[in-house]
């Protein structure tokens, strides 16, 4: 008969093996927070905004990676190149705003430049320091322009224009080769011709980044959507697949959404992207949270920010196509943003699910074990894209997800230590 | 009334039948070809962009689903003041920019132990309306909430 449960059976293992549920002081100890920064977002490719964000020469963008400020700039010839903003001076931030040009001067600076508002040292869209003021009466010939450049950050425009970087010098593989093939299946869509953001806005969650990062990588939680059950829920829904790639990747395969059935809302087969089958709908998550999700018309991309164990930023932007017609673009708006604008149907119900998850978690709560053990032949209920992530997180963290005091443990000699 | 003061008054009607999320109310003060976004400029993207938009019919149906979808039931209060109204020649049709400030008081948002009962300020923006004003009546044909804010965490399912 079935019971509740005190606390020794609350907090005794699953019926799982270790790797099919984690512990969720994963998702609040400050500790394991603190170390996440380090061992991942310091060490991984992150995309931090669409090259259609500074489309012109000196236009910049700025950002931050693992509380790094970041600055991307594009120069004459026209390449996109990241720096910390930091001034190698006294260490202040050297742009201040999210966006624009410095083909204009600043009220202390030339134009073409950037110059630390401070004590006006100033450097160029490829990060060389080209003015210090009063140079020779203060530093004499004990300090050069060509010692004080800004520290560039290895940076690479990929996968539709996205702008990747990493504050990993020592990084061993290009974007490509960190996708690991899991960008593959959108690759012809996004490529084909350039694209535009059209939309921004962002949100603080209190919750942890991974759990968002699970509910893009879950659709059992379809069953907390109407219009998801509605327009999906058929042969071809439950026989999408989850894919796993290396780097702890993911795809969620594709079905035709019958959008029809949901009251008001309508085909977006008029204006797929290029190669996608009409009104199909892709998933890519990327390890350790960037999300790459293509309904049809319009592309939306996630990139979460964590801020701390219980806080994460999540931008989220809409793409379409650099050559839309304003009528185009006016739908794919409207379809992005039906579903998953800040007022859109969908994306507020996720927000408040992780919400719910945030304020039911602390670091010194009753253990919760946070369940990843549903097998459905790895289609989309399925939830071996969540244990594909905790894998891979468990590698780069060398820790066990299911008892993070542990080191980590392959999944597979876990198994056969067990069965041995 | 005046025909200005009609404006006024149809304005902060809107607003009392959106706080009591009374939709076919405020929808009853908007002709047949009524057009409402929402909209915001993005410094980020440096770009204009529509968070929502619908005719009235459209406005309506979406007001209808809510029940079938998981909502944030934090009511939201609407503080409007209105600061121009403009008549074109004609006399009947008029303009008005109106200051919003939406506060949010959470209920079911968050944790409600800790929570409930808070109120914060959700968003704040200014009306861009749009008037047909007939026999001393003034009904909404268009309105576009441009928002200052666009970090809107958990967002919401009801126009504003
Ligand atoms: S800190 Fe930048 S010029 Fe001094
Ligand atoms: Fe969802």
């Amino acid at each position: 008969m079935a019971k509740s449960r005190n606390h020794e059976q609350w907090t005794s293992p699953p019926p799982f093996p270790q790797d099919e549920y984690v512990d969720s002081r994963i998702y609040s100890d400050q500790e394991i927070f603190e170390e996440e920064q380090e061992k991942i977002f310091k060490k991984a490719w992150i995309p931090v905004c669409h090259e259609s964000e500074l489309p012109e020469p000196y236009d910049f963008r700025t950002t931050t990676i693992a509380k790094e400020p970041v600055i991307l700039t594009r120069a004459k010839d026209g390449k996109v190149r990241a720096f910390l903003n930091v001034c190698p001076h006294r260490g202040n931030m050297l742009e201040r705003a999210p966006s624009g040009s410095f083909l204009d001067g600043s009220p202390s600076g030339n134009p073409r430049h950037i110059t630390c508002m401070f004590h006006a040292w100033q450097f160029d869209m490829k990060g060389r320091c080209v003015y210090i003021s009063r140079q020779e009466e203060g530093y004499q010939d004990r300090l050069k322009k060509q010692q004080m450049g800004l520290r560039e950050l290895k940076c690479e425009v990929y996968f539709g224009g996205f702008v990747w970087v990493t504050l990993n010098d020592q990084i061993d593989m290009t974007v490509e080769e960190w996708s690991a093939g899991s960008l593959e299946v959108l690759k012809p869509s996004l490529d084909e011709e350039p694209l535009e953001v059209f939309h921004y806005h962002k949100a603080i969650i209190p919750c942890n980044y991974k759990l968002w990062h699970d509910t893009n990588c879950e659709f059992y939680h379809d069953f907390l959507h109407y219009h998801n059950r509605i327009t999906g829920f058929n042969d071809a829904y439950f026989a999408r697949k989850n894919t796993g790639f290396d780097n702890g990747h993911i795809n969620v395969g594709s079905f035709e959404v019958q959008y029809d059935n949901y009251e008001g809302s309508h085909s977006r087969e008029e204006i797929s992207f290029p190669h996608l089958p009409p009104n199909h709908w892709y998933m890519i998550d990327m390890f350790p949270g960037v999300n790459f999700n293509l309904r049809g018309s319009s592309l939306r991309c996630d990139i979460m920010t964590p801020i701390g164990p219980n806080e994460v930023m999540i931008e989220f932007r809409g793409l379409g196509l650099k050559s839309d017609d304003a009528v185009t673009r006016r739908s794919r708006v409207d379809h992005h943003n039906s579903i998953w604008g800040p007022f859109g149907r969908n994306l507020h119900e996720d927000l408040l699910a992780v919400t719910g998850q945030g304020s039911a978690m602390n670091a010194h709560a009753e253990r919760r074990q946070i369940l990843h053990g549903r097998h459905e032949n790895e289609t989309i209920h399925d939830e071996n894209g969540m244990r594909h992530f905790y894998e891979e997180w468990g590698r780069w963290m060398d820790r066990l997800p299911s008892n993070p005091d542990k080191p980590f443990v392959e999944p597979a000699a876990a198994s056969s230590a067990a069965a041995g | 009334m005046s025909s200005a003061d009609a404006v006024r008054d149809s304005i902060y009607r809107s607003c009392m039948y959106k706080d009591e999320m009374k939709w076919e109310k405020w929808l009853d003060l908007c002709d047949e070809d009524f057009q409402y976004s929402i909209t915001a400029y993005s410094p980020e993207i440096r770009n204009d962009m529509i968070y929502l938009s619908g005719n009235r019919e459209e406005m309506l149906g979406m007001m209808k689903m809510l029940p079938k979808h998981n909502t944030d039931h934090s009511p939201l209060k609407r503080h409007c003041s209105v600061y121009v109204v403009e008549f074109e020649a004609d006399g009947s049709t008029a303009t008005a920019v109106s200051s919003i400030v939406v506060y949010q008081t959470q209920l079911d948002g968050i944790n409600s132990h800790v929570d409930a009962g808070e109120s914060k300020v959700f968003l704040v923006g200014r009306y861009f309306d749009k008037f047909r004003v007939t026999d001393g009546v003034a009904k909404f044909i268009e309105r576009e909430v441009k928002l200052d804010t666009r970090k809107l965490d958990k967002g919401s399912h009801y126009p504003i």
